[in-house]
């Protein structure tokens, strides 16, 4: 392709288009004008050219799935990559006026669909923004939740008891946004946060969560709300209520994320205060762990509406979770139960080391085994609102909170439960003081694939230092101890720890995608961190005692959740036990990414010669941005001669050369006036021509390397089959080789004997606009020993910190944003890759050749230049 | 520079200064067109998000009556919707906060010289 294009040029520059040039100096001074215009556009268009190509490549590192990001990241980077290439298009019509107007329409387009893929699809604007929770049924799930949908259809069961109540929906909840404007609002201060930073997090979090407190439920919202709580008061004549004001996120508890704990819910809380409890609840999708917990899991700040269900509120002799399956070896034929005294809130929390009980799935079930723990604390109703926190002293606590016949009950519910939603059910229970039992919540199990029980004989010659609890997730895992206390201890946590807890509370929830492993105090299988921790991979042992005080910071142990086993030491070459879960992919800001990334990033306009490359043959937005940059470089060349310009038509270069080179002055490139046919090198003063030059004569060139016969006739043989090369032996001087320049910039296309390449570089002080890009491809030996090259140029190209790519035998490389002298040190390089990887193609026998001349290519780098580089295994 | 929010505006006026810029800043889009007409500027950077007339209208009127004028936007909520007819309107680029100083500068250089090149073949033709 470069060939061609060359080829197209010869012949337009040189001494005949001299001796017709203008001499009148007003046409001269207004051609010297009009070409600094143009410069200065093409400039602006290498300018959105590279910052479009950095963000194209920042899109296809983040596809491969190993980081996290929302939709805040897709938004962004598709409006910058948009706007550039936007400017490119412009740019090329300045430089070329009106020439590449089709573009736009093309653009417009791609736009439109992108448009599509970025707007929020949401619910028909009009329906009820209350449902009371008998009339609510898994098919309600958009309107009301997962969690109130799920109620809402055990409610309809018969033999199971779940409390009145209600739900605020989903169209409530944009109602209530939308009459505030936080649906602009919010997103507006997303996007300024830096949501990897823990710090700033924690303040927007506590300003959103401000935000929404103080803002007004819509009056009709309010007025249906109060309807509905009247209608249950009205069904409780005798008595109080009270209600449990409880978050129903939609897409919570959907079994791949389930959010637990992540939001907050509202207990006993009073008639009158219900709208604030609302409003507080539906401020908890701003919560820190909340929004941590999304930006984990790829989920859509936008597709999250928050639905709040208004349950009447019971108080409880005991209460606890019961899994209908062991979620930690995945035993299907076992129900786990945990209890203890008063509201559930205590195990879910994690604050309480509960009575354990395992029973068997058998009809009629049949406890197996009971483990009564000490319950130091229990959660009561305050008679007027909220529940209070009672200290259970010696005895108290080892009391059993449930009878074995109590726990049967129980377990034939939950296999009722499991029954009527086909899946392993995560249950809330609560049995009042007249011994009723209620279901509060009821969700899908998360189950974990795990190897079988370690032998006890890994601990034997090690220090063990605690022993003890709950595995709550299973694996192993080292690193140094950091104990947390409090929210600033969380805000210092250092990645790669082993977390230390006294209680395993939701809130440290944001932590566990940063730690190795997890040790609480207090805490049991069935609480929310549990779930978390499990759902992110992360080994954890919970109601392990005194580890706040046996164990420092700093401090090296590795845990084994397996075994409840602290032991000293970092255990080397261990995997982590669970393999770290990805959520990205298959998230839907992974796949609005993707799709949008297919509208962007591939590139199908490739060879610039052949008659399809045409703005009509357009379909992403880089072939945009190839065919802006491609048309620029060419309008920008030919301009000298079809003025008839000669201070912007080609000089020939004079130097200590065998090679022949043709240069063009785009702007500030020499420090003389030059109106002649020559331009000395010593006149040259582009900053990376002068660079790229060094580079190229510094190391004598000692010709072709040694030839075997077999290389020999791999040539003989691509000669007579290669209609490139033939056309190009019919003369060997018919292609130049061109430099294009200005003080920060060069561009060099050239051609030596059947090696093609080209250069284009900016480098200035702007640093964050300084690249290198490099093009190679070509070869007089068979495409066997081409691509053998290629790889071996791309390998040593990676060293020196370039990211390249490989197609046949043609090699692009790029490299950006790093300072002008680390810059002007990698062009040198390059300089002296353009020269010594000539005619190297014809010994590349076989891929031990490639080790070889790459490290001789390494070697001479590093005593010529003084370049030394990593093994070459980055790039992509 | 024309941005509603206070602490910002102050913020970044302060610090472009320090990198040897001449800037005066507006709280709104009324006021920006209030103080070009009092006084040439080169280079307007506006926030696209204002209450009264946002800054898709306050482009509009720049381009309209300053021709000249080079317009940078800024915004906090990506949307590339808004950000494409901005550049149809006519402005120099759009920009993302929090958005980097130096990337800033350079923005406003660029627009600058782009106006000085403009403003030349203008008087060469006159």
């Amino acid at each position: 392709m470069l060939l061609n294009a060359l080829k197209k040029l010869k012949g337009l520059f040189g001494p005949k288009a001299i001796q017709q040039a203008s001499h009148d100096p007003k046409e001269i001074e207004e051609l010297r004008l009009a070409f600094q215009i143009k410069y200065h556009h093409f400039k602006l268009l290498l300018n959105a050219n590279n910052k479009a190509l950095e963000f194209m490549t920042q899109i296809e590192e983040y596809l491969r799935g190993h980081k996290f990001f929302g939709m805040t990241f897709v938004r962004s980077t598709v409006t910058q990559i948009a706007t550039n290439v936007f400017q490119m298009i412009n740019n090329l019509n300045q430089i070329a006026p009106h020439k590449y107007v089709q573009l736009y329409d093309k653009f417009k387009e791609i736009q439109s669909a992108l448009n599509d893929l970025l707007t929020s699809h949401s619910l028909p604007s009009e329906g009820p923004v209350v449902m009371p929770l008998k009339e609510v049924t898994k098919e309600h799930v958009d309107i009301v939740g997962s969690k109130m949908a799920h109620l809402g259809a055990l409610s309809n069961i018969e033999g199971i008891n779940v409390p009145n109540g209600f739900v605020i929906t989903s169209y409530a909840y944009r109602r209530f946004f939308e009459s505030n404007e936080l649906h602009e609002e919010i997103p507006r201060r997303l996007q300024r946060a830096n949501i990897s930073d823990l710090n700033s997090l924690f303040e927007l979090s506590s300003e959103l969560q401000q935000l929404i407190i103080r803002s007004n439920v819509p009056p009709d919202i309010a007025e249906e709300v109060q309807r509905e709580v009247r209608t249950l008061l009205n069904e409780n004549m005798k008595q109080p209520v009270r209600f449990a004001v409880r978050s129903s996120a939609i897409g919570e508890d959907t079994g791949e994320a389930s959010f637990a704990g992540q939001y907050r819910s509202e207990l006993n809380v009073a008639p009158e205060d219900i709208l604030d409890a609302y409003k507080s609840v539906v401020a908890s999708k701003y919560s820190l762990t909340a929004m941590v917990y999304r930006y984990h899991h790829g989920i859509k700040d936008e597709e999250v509406d928050m639905c709040v269900g208004v349950i009447q509120m019971l108080d409880a002799k005991a209460s606890g979770v019961m899994y209908t399956s062991d979620p930690l070896n995945g035993n299907k034929d076992l129900l786990l139960i945990n209890a203890t005294f008063g509201l559930p809130k205590a195990i879910v929390d994690g604050s309480v080391n509960p009575d354990v009980f395992k029973v068997s799935k058998s009809r009629p079930p049949k406890v197996i085994k009971r483990l009564f723990n000490q319950k130091t604390i229990m959660y009561t109703c305050l008679e007027d609102e909220g529940v209070c926190r009672t200290e259970l002293l010696g005895e108290q606590g080892l009391i059993p909170s449930l009878s074995d016949e109590e726990v049967v009950e129980l377990a034939e519910l939950g296999l009722k439960i499991e029954e009527c939603f086909g899946t392993p059910q995560d249950i809330e229970w609560l049995r009042d003081k007249k011994g009723r039992l209620w279901i509060l919540q009821s969700r899908p199990l998360k189950l974990v694939r795990q190897k079988s029980q370690r032998d006890l004989k890994v601990l034997e010659g090690k220090k063990v230092l605690l022993m003890e609890g709950v595995e709550a997730s299973p694996g192993m895992a080292s690193g140094p101890v950091f104990i947390v206390k409090q929210d600033a201890d969380s805000l210092r946590f250092k990645e790669g720890s082993v977390l230390v807890i006294q209680q395993a509370l939701p809130r440290w929830a944001p932590l566990l995608s940063r730690a190795k492993a997890v040790i609480a105090e207090l805490g049991s299988v069935t609480g929310h961190l549990a779930n978390v921790a499990r759902e992110f991979g992360v080994p954890a042992i919970f109601g392990m005692t005194g580890a706040t005080n046996l164990l420092k910071d700093g401090m090296e142990v590795t845990v084994y959740a397996d075994l409840c086993a602290v032991v000293e030491g970092l255990e080397e070459g261990i995997g982590e036990g669970q393999e770290s879960p990805n959520f990205m992919k298959g998230s839907s800001v992974y796949q609005t990414l993707e799709e949008a990334s297919r509208l962007i990033v591939p590139l199908t306009l490739l060879d610039p010669d052949s008659p399809g490359f045409h703005p009509k043959n357009v379909k992403t937005l880089h072939d945009i941005t190839r065919f802006c940059h491609e048309k620029a470089v060419q309008e920008l060349f030919a301009f000298g001669q079809s003025h008839k310009f000669p201070e912007r038509s080609s000089k020939q270069l004079l130097c200590q050369s065998p090679m022949q080179f043709w240069v063009i002055n785009l702007d500030d490139g020499f420090s003389v006036e030059s109106p002649g046919p020559y331009i000395h090198i010593e006149d040259i003063q582009s900053i990376p021509m002068k660079a790229l030059w060094e580079g190229m004569v510094k190391v004598p060139w000692k010709g072709p390397p040694p030839l075997s016969t077999k290389g020999f006739m791999s040539i003989l043989l691509e000669a007579t089959q290669n209609p490139n090369l033939e056309t190009g032996m019919n003369s060997s001087f018919a292609v130049k080789n061109y430099f294009m320049i200005s003080r920060n910039y060069c561009s060099l296309q050239s051609r030596f004997g059947f090696h093609f390449s080209i250069v284009e570089t900016l480098i200035s002080e702007r640093q964050q606009e300084n690249y290198i890009s490099f093009q190679f491809k070509g070869g007089a030996a068979n495409l066997t020993r081409r691509v053998l090259r290629a790889q071996m140029v791309s390998l040593v190209l990676q060293g020196l910190g370039f990211r390249t790519q490989i197609r046949e035998d043609a090699l692009f490389a790029r490299m950006e944003g790093f300072e002008m002298d680390y810059m002007l040190e990698r062009l040198r390089a390059v300089g002296y890759l353009i020269i010594h990887t000539r005619q190297l193609d014809m010994v590349m026998n076989s891929p031990s050749d490639v080790r070889i001349y790459q490290d001789k290519l390494k070697r001479e780098l590093r005593e010529n230049f003084g370049i030394g580089m990593n093994n070459g295994t980055g790039g992509h | 520079m024309v941005d509603d929010e206070a602490e910002f505006l102050e913020t970044l006026i302060k610090r472009l200064k320090k990198r040897g810029l001449e800037v005066s800043g507006v709280k709104n889009g009324q006021e920006a067109l209030k103080v070009l007409h009092e006084r040439s500027f080169d280079v307007v950077i506006l926030d696209v998000k204002m209450p009264g007339m946002d800054g898709i209208e306050v482009l509009r009127h720049i381009k309209e009556e300053f021709p000249n004028v080079e317009v940078i936007m800024l915004t906090g909520h990506a949307n590339v919707e808004v950000a494409i007819q901005g550049m149809e309107l006519g402005a120099f680029d759009y920009l993302m906060k929090p958005m980097d100083i130096d990337e800033l500068v350079f923005k406003v250089e660029d627009a600058h010289k782009k106006k000085i090149l403009k403003e030349k073949k203008h008087s060469k033709k006159a």
